[in-house]
């Protein structure tokens, strides 16, 4: 009896279903789909370049829509979604014999190492990659010349650079890595025994890989996809730095209508039929994928009859040389080496040539001045304030593995202390350093860019906790109370994933001139809070937006997957709601968090669109402060900064994976963590 | 002449070996240490033994810089803070903006970069007075908009005595008579590159630089990025006046450029030195003091400058004018007033000048560079005669200006397809 009045109790306690979710509704009602809706509507109005915001909303119109349709800007959208489609196609043929090979070909040691090596890339900036595709495309460049003086091409070298194919290039390679993993994550999920029954039951080995892998791996073909051919077709940077005019997108189209043109309605009017177009392609392309069984059962008498006589062919030959099907496997298995190898070199040139250049001798980062110098790096060392650094680290971490080794030696201290001496004693120097002198700032001061270092890391940290928190709480929601509220909220998830980044960016900066001088909400914004300036927080803002959506779904994936009788069995046994989550379902979803923090902190450190309109002075990031310089010279000390930043983030991760590790997380889980899933 | 024992503080004429000594911060600090009385430095004029010191005067990055001979104001106003500067790019010399500020002005300066004069209005009118700007350097034309929606501030002359070192010809300007909003900080013009190994002919008008660009450099040509430079250049090559609003001629520009010259474009590019050098293309339509860096790329990639000519077209071109401003909501005003005001040193200006090849304004320009910058390499693509100048006339903004940028955006859509 009173048992039950307890559950009763319990359940008025817990309010609404979707009361985790509701900071999420809050955050993109008040930054989503508020500000988006104002870009609708401005793409009704016209232009008006006298007054502070040039629209004009007296007099609503659709021209600005039939312009874009009778214009040649038409074209612009025609060209984009055929490189983005053509590009998304590339990743996955190149992309899906590394995801196979690396699910099914290798021992779970290479697996790690394989996954690593894709993951590292993107850890270095986006932009200074994208840059250094100029290097070797340059017609005047080395490489080009070394094409020629082997007689390969004609005398005028590689005519690639400021072309459409480069961009092609380029954005193939940009976004590969964010195919491969959720093409791995998908393969490897597949249990091997159903691959086993196919074979065994006399399918070959492509027969199998139709029949079954391929179906099995279909929702992460589908995540591949939507990662990656939505922000391609809104992607901004490739074309502006290496597109030319023949390779301009519509993401640039869109941005130079908003701050070159001034023409808001406009740029408006072709955001909102950019997602339009996206989610028609992407409906299409679902629709394409629901007919395939269809098409196939219209196909069967025809793929039976072509099964059948390679069956009796292959029979035929096998009776022959019985040992060349074991072959067979050998050769196929050395291709998808080779494959793979040849691909993670690709995925390497640019931070290759990154590296190189950070010591070129001349003054401009892509040009090769024929030698090396160091003088780009010289600010960096020129203080004897780095070797003092070195030094004292090298002590501290020394003088505690030599009390380690004494506990050990005595061998009556706990394991859990020993173990955790390591990262305690680099954060004991981390922070012994920063208090003895004044390593941050030479650090952080050097050439001018330490600043937009420090400011990356400080956007990318802070939107990536509200992601976590907001994504977090909401996938809880979205999973444990589903409702009335889930489609709607899903359906604004998948709008912030489909939204081209240059149209929040747009609806952001709009938004936040508007309520600037609202109290409490504008506050922020326009004065900010303590060190942090009210760019800083609209960036957080912004970079938030995306990464949120992104955990939501993984949390919310990794959730569906357990059912929910450990958090009612919690409550059974008298713990609040409030507790029964810190207790078990935080736990539960703690690989999914990490995954989810991870994937977001490298999204956030490399948003460029956003931060680029929001951004204000002592709020610059990294890719903001580059792709300023983009526009006249880019130094080759942007090339320090990029392995500076690289060298910073990968010592972090390092770190985190450390701590992980201590803490009792497995090293596989580690490395599926690390490679998003 | 110079070997009188006057105080170095009057008389900053010092002998060669005393000028060596003194490093540029001591100068800095006498002249700040002064600065209450604002001390203009005399010399004599005359100073005729010696002729100017030519050791070292380019490279500015360690002391014993000379002084330049001269009736100038040196004064120098500390301030503190840090210092936000919204500029064009690779607009300074980064030792000016980095060590040499904090060293004579104490404060430690942050720049972004903008990429056209409608970017940096966007980016301060969609902040509400908050960008965290202090100074932004906008093309003359627009400075009068940028007043009328309360984008930039007064300054407080008094702050800024150095003004007097800025040619009469560069003050007073239409958008600012009175130069309470803006001052020089430097200007240029608009011309065009070639590779004579390609182009064999000589390119002298801007019809010649069409007529290449369709023909011989077709598909391998880059133009600047501005609808109304393009606009300009239109006008230029037909004998019309760019600050007309003329629809038939706005109708014929539009037809031009949109139907038979966009498909030859290869980049809208504003900054075509680096691509230049990288071989992207054989013609650019170019400013001065990028075509200027675009030779050292060049020779820096291997290779060979000489082929390479550089005109200023003809009949006419521009002559366009960038000016320090100070953003109103500014949030280290004192700190802006104090660089604008140590910008206009003389040999500061200078400095600058040999890092971004663009002509500062200052008087007594020729005698300044024999003085400090004996060595400047190119200083005809800085420098123009007489007859030069007289061919360049300034951008008005009219009404057609919406016409002239939608006539890029409709190119450039055009080039694409």
């Amino acid at each position: 009896m009173t048992s039950a009045v307890y559950t009763n109790d319990r359940r008025r306690w817990r309010g609404p279903k979707f009361v985790l979710a509701i900071p999420a509704i809050i955050w993109y009602l008040l930054f989503f789909i508020i500000p988006i809706a104002f870009v609708v509507v401005y793409s009704f109005g016209t232009k008006d370049t006298s007054r502070l915001l040039p629209v004009d909303l007296g007099k609503l119109t659709t021209a600005n829509y039939s312009q874009v349709f009778d214009d040649t800007f038409f074209k612009t959208f025609k060209a984009t979604l055929r490189i983005a489609i053509v590009a998304t196609l590339l990743c996955l043929g190149i992309g899906l014999p590394v995801a196979y090979f690396t699910a099914f070909k290798v021992s779970e040691k290479w697996r790690v190492v394989i996954l690593t090596l894709v993951v590292v890339p993107s850890f270095t900036s986006f932009l200074i990659r994208t840059v250094a595709w100029r290097i070797p495309l340059a017609p005047n460049g080395e490489f080009s010349r070394w094409l020629v003086d082997l007689g390969v091409i004609g005398d005028r070298g590689i005519q690639l650079l400021e072309t459409q194919t480069a961009v092609q290039i380029a954005i193939v390679y940009n976004y590969l890595g964010f195919m491969i993993l959720p093409l791995f994550v998908a393969l490897d999920r597949i249990d091997v025994r159903m691959r086993e029954a196919s074979k065994d039951l006399g399918a070959g080995r492509i027969a199998t890989f139709i029949g079954v892998t391929l179906p099995l791996a279909g929702p992460g073909i589908a995540a591949g996809v939507l990662l990656t051919f939505i922000p391609m077709c809104g992607d901004y940077v490739t074309a502006t730095v290496l597109g030319g005019a023949k390779g301009n997108m519509i993401g640039s189209m869109i941005a130079s209508q908003f701050s070159q043109a001034q023409n808001w309605p406009l740029g408006s009017a072709m955001a909102v039929l950019m997602i339009g177009a996206v989610l028609l392609v992407l409906a299409s392309g679902a629709l394409l994928v629901w007919l395939v069984p269809f098409i196939l059962k219209a196909l069967q008498p025809v793929t039976q009859s072509i099964r059948r006589s390679i069956a009796e062919r292959s029979l035929a030959s096998s009776k022959g040389d019985k040992p060349s099907t074991a072959r067979g496997i050998d050769v196929m298995r050395i291709v998808f080496a080779i494959w793979t190898i040849l691909v993670l070199l690709f995925m390497f040139i640019p931070i290759l040539l990154v590296l190189r250049h950070s010591f070129n001798s001349g003054s401009s980062f892509s040009i090769w001045a024929g030698h090396t110098s160091t003088k780009w790096w010289g600010e960096l060392f020129a203080s004897g304030a780095t070797w003092a650094m070195i030094s004292r680290f090298l002590v501290i971490i020394g003088v505690v593995l030599l009390v380690r080794r004494v506990l050990l030696a005595r061998g009556n201290v706990s394991k859990r202390v020993t173990s955790w001496m390591g990262p305690l004693a680099f954060l004991l120097a981390f922070v012994v350093n920063g208090v003895a002198s004044d390593w941050f700032r030479d650090i952080f001061d050097f050439a001018g860019i330490g600043d937009s270092i420090r400011n990356s890391f400080t956007a990318a940290i802070g939107a990536t906790l509200v992601a976590v928190i907001l994504g977090g709480l909401s996938g809880v929601a979205l999973a444990r109370r589903p409702g009335a509220w889930t489609k709607i909220f899903m359906a604004t998830v998948f709008l912030i994933l489909v939204t081209p980044e240059i149209m929040d960016a747009i609806a952001l900066v709009t938004w936040f001139q508007r309520v600037g001088d609202v109290p409490v909400l504008g506050y922020l914004f326009k004065n900010g809070l303590g060190p942090f300036n009210g760019g800083m927080h609209k960036l957080w803002v912004g970079q938030s937006l995306y990464a949120s959506a992104v955990v939501t779904l993984i949390v919310r994936a990794r959730l569906a997957g357990l059912d929910e009788a450990l958090e009612e069995a919690a409550g059974d046994l008298g713990a609040t709601p409030a507790r029964a989550f810190r207790q078990i379902t935080l736990p539960l979803i703690s690989s999914a968090l990490i995954a989810g923090a991870l994937l977001s902190f490298t999204l956030c450190l490399d948003n460029a669109v956003i931060s680029t309109l929001v951004s204000e002075a002592g709020s610059t990031t990294f890719p903001v402060a580059l792709l300023g310089a983009t526009k006249s010279t880019i130094k080759p000390f942007w090339g320090v900064g990029a392995v500076m930043l690289f060298m910073i983030t990968m010592g972090a991760l390092a770190f985190v994976a450390v701590v992980l590790r201590r803490s009792g997380e497995s090293s596989s889980d580690i490395a599926a963590t690390l490679a998003g899933g | 002449m110079t070997q009188d024992h006057t105080p170095p503080q009057l008389r900053m004429l010092a002998p060669e070996s005393f000028r060596e000594k003194l490093s540029r911060r001591a100068i800095f600090k006498m002249g700040s240490a002064a600065a209450g009385l604002a001390i203009v430095v005399a010399a004599c004029g005359g100073d005729d033994n010696s002729s100017p010191s030519t050791d070292g005067a380019p490279d500015t990055t360690d002391g014993g810089s000379p002084l330049a001979s001269g009736d100038w104001s040196r004064v120098i106003n500390a301030a503190t803070g840090t210092l936000a500067m919204y500029t064009w790019g690779d607009y300074n010399d980064p030792e000016l903006v980095g060590k040499q500020a904090e060293g004579a002005l104490g404060v430690s300066m942050k720049v972004d970069y903008f990429n056209s004069n409608e970017d940096l209005i966007t980016k301060l009118a969609t902040s509400n007075g908050s960008s965290g700007f202090d100074i932004v350097v906008p093309t003359g034309p627009y400075i009068p908009q940028m007043i009328d929606k309360g984008l930039i501030q007064k300054f407080d002359k008094t702050l800024i005595p150095n003004m007097v070192n800025v040619d009469q010809a560069y003050l007073a300007q239409e958008w600012d008579p009175t130069n309470d909003y803006s001052v020089c900080k430097n200007w240029g013009t608009t011309g065009f590159m070639w590779d004579s190994s390609v182009i064999t002919k000589d390119l002298v008008t801007w019809q010649d630089f069409f007529d290449a660009c369709m023909n011989e450099a077709s598909g391998m040509c880059s133009v600047l990025d501005t609808g109304p430079n393009l606009w300009g250049a239109w006008c230029w090559a037909n004998g019309k006046d760019w600050n007309s609003t003329d629809d038939a001629d706005l109708d014929a520009c539009e037809n031009f450029l949109v139907e038979e010259l966009a498909q030859h474009i290869k980049k809208f590019d504003s900054y075509p030195s680096t691509a230049l050098a990288e071989g992207a293309y054989t013609l650019s339509m170019a400013w001065n003091g990028d075509a200027r860096q675009a030779y050292y790329r060049i020779i820096e990639a291997g290779g060979d400058p000489s082929v390479w000519k550089w005109a200023l077209g003809t009949p006419t071109t521009e002559l366009w004018m960038d000016n320090y401003c100070i953003a109103a909501g500014a949030p280290n005003a004192e700190a802006a007033h104090a660089w604008i005001n140590w910008e206009c040193i003389p040999e500061i200006s200078i400095q600058d000048l040999q890092y971004h090849g663009y002509h500062t304004g200052m008087r007594d320009m020729a005698t300044l560079i024999s003085e400090l910058a004996p060595d400047l390499d190119r200083g005809e693509m800085i420098f123009f005669d007489e007859a030069q100048v007289a061919m360049m006339t300034t951008q008005e903004i009219t009404t057609a200006i919406d016409r002239q940028v939608e006539m890029l955006n409709k190119m450039k859509a055009k080039a694409g397809a």
